[in-house]
């Protein structure tokens, strides 16, 4: 707020004050006063009133930006007006009242729709816990079932899990604090765990897997981070071509690791490659072999990002897709 | 593959499970003792002594990590956890609570299987035949050979699993999927052309040792012996 807005704004109450002591002057002039102390009467006017006008405006700004400070140093901007310092006028008295009581019903809208979400995550949570019995007793049962058959029940289930997993790490996202633990794990544990959760799908569409360099320590979060290379590693074999390979290999860089998951398969149009990250996003790849639900890569992100690990992507269409995860060594967190 | 009977008891809630894995363990050599009635589940235990128990941990009623410390106080037979539930609070819980092992739902059954006879082996339990003999064929399994008629050749570790395979199902025939899936290991991933140049080299070795065609293609289902 600038002087001249502050005067702008008192524009009509100026206006009547000027008004009046013109109106008194020329009182004063017609009944006698002499000119030269009707001039010195004037400018005294004037200097009072410059004067209060301009204290005036001193105290509000003063005033806004202890207020604005207040706003700049709170988390939940939304809690403002219940952080204000106690009213110095009555009209500021009232306007504080309101405020508090819009942002009363502000905090119970928000602490409702959190519960809401909260409720919900954990619903999705529990259901994920549940299905899993009948996927495992459907498991077992597959196991009458004569060869073929057995395989491409074995094959649908295992999808089933996928998506159930999906569900279940994009309810954990929501409030990752509660279940990731970062702590020094080895790169060949989390390779070994998410290969092994995979190993239907990858035995099936008959993928090689090469591993090279994974004999070193991180610091992450071993099951987040298993799933995320899980992610990885269906991608690449839903995307294969013929005689598929890949090669899961990292190579430390200061102090950081860099785990490179690399595929020979299909690859992306490289127009198609800054969008992959964004959720709902299904490619021409996606859209043709079908199966796509374009939350895979978008979780992967959002995980990765709460673990700090950088997420990189690089892909030539017909020659394979590469995705680099890059972790930290040290506990630099 | 015949051993002597060892029992596993299976303390899970839910019906289908209970039945499929008592059929499956049953299958693969074992007696099952099946919990059905959740109340003094340590007195069956003690009734039954199993060799391993199959513990799920969301049991109605008692929750199976203090079910399992109770059973602790009576018997020594290994635990091993079934959960549905993979929270690293659930898994540290599980295994602080004096588990053996911790396997979370869906599982898969050649990993079960396998963990079972980690833990047996582990307990002392579990004394695995060191011999297989099949169509005149006599397997070796810690010295890795191979003997027939008196001749013997070495084998390599792959070479020895897919034989031990075949051997342990004689007569029926086995798919390739399958047997990769038993060759899968969690450090060396194994695929369809390492599977074959495995295959060639182990048909070269028994016909060294007079047993040419031993191991039958049968196409487009797999390998028999």
């Amino acid at each position: 707020m600038t002087f001249w807005e502050f005067l702008a704004d008192r524009l009509d109450r100026l206006l009547i004050q000027i008004i009046c002591a013109a109106a008194v002057a020329f009182f004063l002039w017609a009944t006698g006063t002499q000119p030269g102390v009707l001039v010195i009467l004037c400018l005294a006017l004037l200097l009072v009133f410059f004067a209060v006008q301009l204290s005036d405006f001193l105290r509000q700004r003063a005033r806004l930006r202890e207020l604005e400070s207040i706003l700049e140093g709170l988390d939940q901007k939304y809690l403002f007006a219940e952080c204000l310092p106690p009213a110095r006028t009555l009209y500021e008295k009232r306007l504080i009242d309101l405020s508090r009581r819009a942002g009363r019903a502000m905090t119970e809208a928000v602490s409702d729709a959190r519960a809401g979400q909260r409720e919900y995550r954990e619903y999705v949570e529990q259901w994920v816990h549940e299905i899993k019995t009948p996927i495992t007793a459907a498991r077992l049962i597959c196991r009458e079932t004569d060869g073929a058959v057995r395989r491409r029940l074995t094959g649908e289930l295992g999808r089933i899990e996928e998506n159930v997993e999906r569900a279940l790490f994009y309810a954990r996202a929501e409030s990752p604090e509660r279940d990731c633990v970062i702590r020094q794990t080895g790169l060949d544990g989390i390779v070994t765990r998410a290969v092994g959760d995979h190993r239907a799908l990858l035995i099936q569409r008959g993928v090689r897997v090469e591993t090279a360099g994974l004999d070193c320590c991180v610091y992450t979060d071993e099951k987040w981070a298993a799933f995320i290379l899980g992610q990885l590693l269906q991608n690449a074999a839903r995307y294969r071509g013929a005689e598929p390979v890949i090669s899961i290999s990292a190579r430390p860089l200061g102090k950081q690791v860099r785990l490179t998951v690399a595929d020979n398969g299909i690859g992306i149009p490289a127009h198609e490659l800054p969008r992959v990250f964004d959720r709902g996003f299904t490619g021409s790849n996606g859209r043709t072999r079908g199966g796509a639900t374009g939350i895979g890569l978008y979780l992967c992100k959002k995980l990765a990002g709460f673990l700090e690990l950088g997420l990189e992507i690089s892909s030539e269409e017909g020659k394979g897709t590469a995705v680099t995860l890059t972790f930290p060594t040290k506990e630099a967190l | 593959m015949r051993r002597a009977m060892w029992t596993i008891m299976i303390v899970e809630d839910d019906p289908a499970i209970r039945e499929e894995l008592t059929l499956l363990l049953g299958n693969e050599g074992y007696r099952t003792a099946v919990v059905t009635d959740f109340f003094e589940v340590p007195q069956q235990v003690l009734r039954a002594a199993p060799d391993l128990i199959l513990m799920d941990l969301g049991l109605p009623g008692r929750d199976g990590a203090a079910l399992c410390a109770d059973i602790r106080r009576i018997s020594r037979a290994p635990v091993i956890f079934v959960t549905s539930r993979d929270s690293a609070a659930d898994e540290l819980r599980a295994l602080s609570l004096g588990g053996d092992d911790y396997i979370t739902k869906p599982y898969n059954i050649p990993v079960l299987l396998a963990r079972i006879k980690a833990v047996l082996r582990r307990s002392g339990a579990l004394a695995e035949p060191d011999t297989l003999e099949a169509g005149g064929l006599k397997l070796h399994l810690t010295r890795g050979t191979a003997w027939a008629g008196g001749r013997s050749v070495e084998l390599t570790r792959n070479e020895l699993k897919i034989l031990s395979h075949l051997m342990a199902h004689a007569g029926k025939i086995v798919s390739r999927a399958d047997l990769i899936d038993a060759l899968w290991d969690s450090q060396i991933y194994i695929d369809d052309n390492t599977l074959s140049v495995n295959m060639t080299r182990l048909r070269a070795k028994l016909e060294e040792i007079g047993l040419p065609g031993l191991i039958k293609t049968r196409r487009g289902m797999g390998y028999q012996l």
